[in-house]
């Protein structure tokens, strides 16, 4: 009576083609996104070229010198330099003073200007380039003056400042991987929503439920033949994602970027096991709360935001590392999200807690399932009052 | 053969059925007539298991439908008041579904939709998706996933309801060939020319109670009327809710 009951819900929804498109959507934009976001990764890390147009770079052949000997492309003066960098034409302008060469001879202030738009995150790296070899000039050139004059030039610099960038491209390229586990919750949960809303409220808003329970089967069977069907369907999904996250991750240039991840068949099989027993609880919880609902509408909108909760581990990953208290094993999703996160980081989860994952999910299936057919014996459900 | 014996239902403070009690027999048509919320659905959903009596009990050939509820469900065939199919499956596919919850065989269950397309009419109709049905076809869609199984009592809720003239005569003439090939027929129903027209054994509600039974002859001398029709409203005392 099982198979019966799950190959009819199974033939019943993949005739369903809308929703069934609808479904695909997530396996599909996962990767697709993957793939974008590091593209936009990808190149703010490639160096731009560091072009300057200069104004009056006649005064100061010296510090012209300096700027090409560390990198610097010198353009020809522009007419309008402010128009150029306000227009994003140029990442800034550097403006030497017609009094630069008499005030560089005669020790006095002699004036350059940089003009920068700060609004321009593209641009900032380069300005901060050149703000960085303008200072080194400028920091020897005073240096040199000191020694002239017998002051030893630490005397006018107490601080030895020296920065030390800490967003590799690696630490971006892990974030952007954290979407990944996060795809693949979404899918366990949403790839069998159709099915659960179509075969609990559904049914009942169809008018097909009362004449289902006059047959002689036990509710039981009923719960558990649709439950199955969810379950796969679920699956499947979350199969379709988790493969095409394993082509693009197996395409991406990780390895230009400093990054290892290995999505094998040993790793993909460890994530599955983690993600499988969830798809089993995702059926059964999204089945008893659209049991609740009046209508099919009515349980979209709930299922909607109960899909929204794998997005809260999903942010807790952002913040922090991977949890690994054993309390949070027996937590859905949240367990889920911490296996899929430490495989991606190239550590294997022991067997013990893939375990105590699968043994709790199951659990809590086996409630959802058992609370489901209790519900079915309930006038107020079956006949909708 | 259906024996209804004492069955009482309350919704809140409303007594839906009180008290009914009445029998359909094998190779008969027994009418359950009554306007619109006299409890002729709650007594039937009570009779299929669905619903638990406060008391009193329903038994099919004998089994009491609350202490062995599948054995009589596998007795009974039943149309209910709601009567949804499945838009994406063909009416086949439905007769399959529910023959196979049956237990039936696919050997059994081709030759039974054989006969049931013949019964019905929907030889045409068999292969296509329920989705693009009319009413009618839609109604025999269920009439035969309710028969698929072969049951001996049958029992139809309101199963013209919706129907145009021509599907009304046919599913007439299916409802008689029912009972004269020996099963028992129960049928519910507020249209009482309906009821007049094709019932051999006639259950009159109002008001959640058993207000008259009898054969057609038997409530026109009772009443001292000629025409059944104007017997019933003198039975139930008003027309608010017949046809």
């Amino acid at each position: 009576m099982i198979r019966i009951i799950f190959f009819k819900e199974l033939t019943d929804h993949f005739r369903d083609r809308r929703s069934l498109l609808g479904s695909l959507v997530l396996p599909v934009i996962g990767p697709l996104l993957l793939v974008g976001l590091f593209q936009i990764v990808e190149n703010l890390e490639r160096e731009r070229p560091l072009d300057i147009p200069v104004v009056g770079a006649e005064h100061a052949p010296r510090l012209i010198q300096d700027l090409v000997a560390n990198g610097a492309h010198i353009l020809p003066a522009p007419p309008d330099p402010e128009e150029l960098v306000r227009k994003g034409k140029a990442d800034m302008v550097l403006v030497i003073d017609a009094s630069y060469a008499e005030h560089y001879r005669s020790a006095q202030l002699a004036r350059v200007r940089l003009i920068v738009d700060d609004s321009r995150n593209e641009s900032h790296k380069n300005v901060r380039r050149v703000e960085r070899i303008l200072l080194g000039y400028t920091q020897g050139l005073g240096a040199l003056r000191l020694m002239a004059r017998g002051v030893a030039p630490q005397a006018a610099s107490p601080l030895g400042l020296e920065e030390i960038d800490l967003a590799t491209p690696q630490k971006l390229a892990a974030n952007l991987l954290s979407m990944v586990p996060l795809f693949l919750m979404l899918a366990a949960l949403v790839g069998g929503m159709n099915l659960a809303i179509d075969s609990t409220a559904g049914e009942r808003e169809r008018g097909s439920l009362e004449p289902l329970l006059l047959n002689p089967v036990s509710r039981s069977s009923i719960v558990i033949g649709k439950w199955l069907a969810t379950s796969l369907a679920s699956t499947i999904i979350a199969l379709v994602t988790l493969l095409g996250f394993m082509l693009t991750i197996q395409y991406l240039p990780l390895e230009r970027l400093g990054m290892k991840v290995a999505l094998g068949p040993l790793q993909a099989g460890q994530i599955l096991a983690a993600i499988l027993p969830l798809t089993l609880f995702g059926a059964g919880l999204q089945m008893l709360i659209a049991t609740f609902a009046r209508s099919f509408k009515e349980a979209q909108t709930y299922l909607g935001l109960l899909n929204l909760l794998p997005m809260v581990p999903a942010m807790f990953l952002m913040l922090g590392p991977p949890p690994d208290d054993w309390w949070m094993l027996a937590l859905p999703t949240m367990a889920q999200v911490g296996v899929v996160v430490r495989v991606l980081r190239g550590d294997l989860v022991p067997g013990w807690q893939l375990l105590v994952i699968a043994l709790s999910s199951l659990a809590y299936s086996a409630i959802c399932v058992a609370c489901l057919t209790r519900l079915l014996s309930r006038e107020r459900i079956v006949f909708g009052r | 053969m259906i024996q209804i014996e004492g069955l009482e239902k309350r919704y809140g403070a409303v007594q839906a059925v009180q008290g009914v009690s009445f029998q359909a027999e094998d190779g008969k048509v027994t009418g359950l007539l009554g306007p619109n919320g006299a409890g002729k659905t709650t007594t039937l959903r009570m009779l299929s298991s669905l619903v638990e009596p406060d008391a009193g009990r329903a038994l099919v050939d004998g089994i009491d439908v609350r202490r062995q509820p599948r054995e009589a469900l596998r007795r009974l065939g039943l149309l209910p008041d709601s009567r949804g199919l499945y838009p994406r499956l063909t009416a086949r596919e439905h007769l399959t579904y529910f023959g196979g919850l049956h237990g039936m065989r696919r050997a059994a269950l081709e030759r039974r939709t054989a006969e049931l397309a013949e019964l019905l009419d929907m030889r045409e109709l068999l292969d296509r998706r329920v989705a693009g049905f009319s009413q009618g076809e839609r109604t025999k869609v269920a009439i035969g996933r309710a028969l698929v199984h072969g049951p001996h009592n049958i029992v139809l809720d309101e199963a013209t309801n919706g129907l145009d003239v021509m599907s009304t005569r046919a599913m007439r003439g299916v409802i008689r060939s029912l009972a004269d090939s020996g099963c028992c027929v129960l049928f519910s129903s507020h249209v009482m020319q309906e009821v007049s027209a094709l019932c051999d054994e006639i259950v009159v509600f109002a008001r959640g109670r058993v207000v008259s039974v009898g054969s057609p002859a038997e409530l026109r001398a009772r009443t001292g009327e000629d025409n059944l029709e104007n017997a019933f409203v003198k039975i139930i005392g008003t027309d608010v809710g017949l046809e």
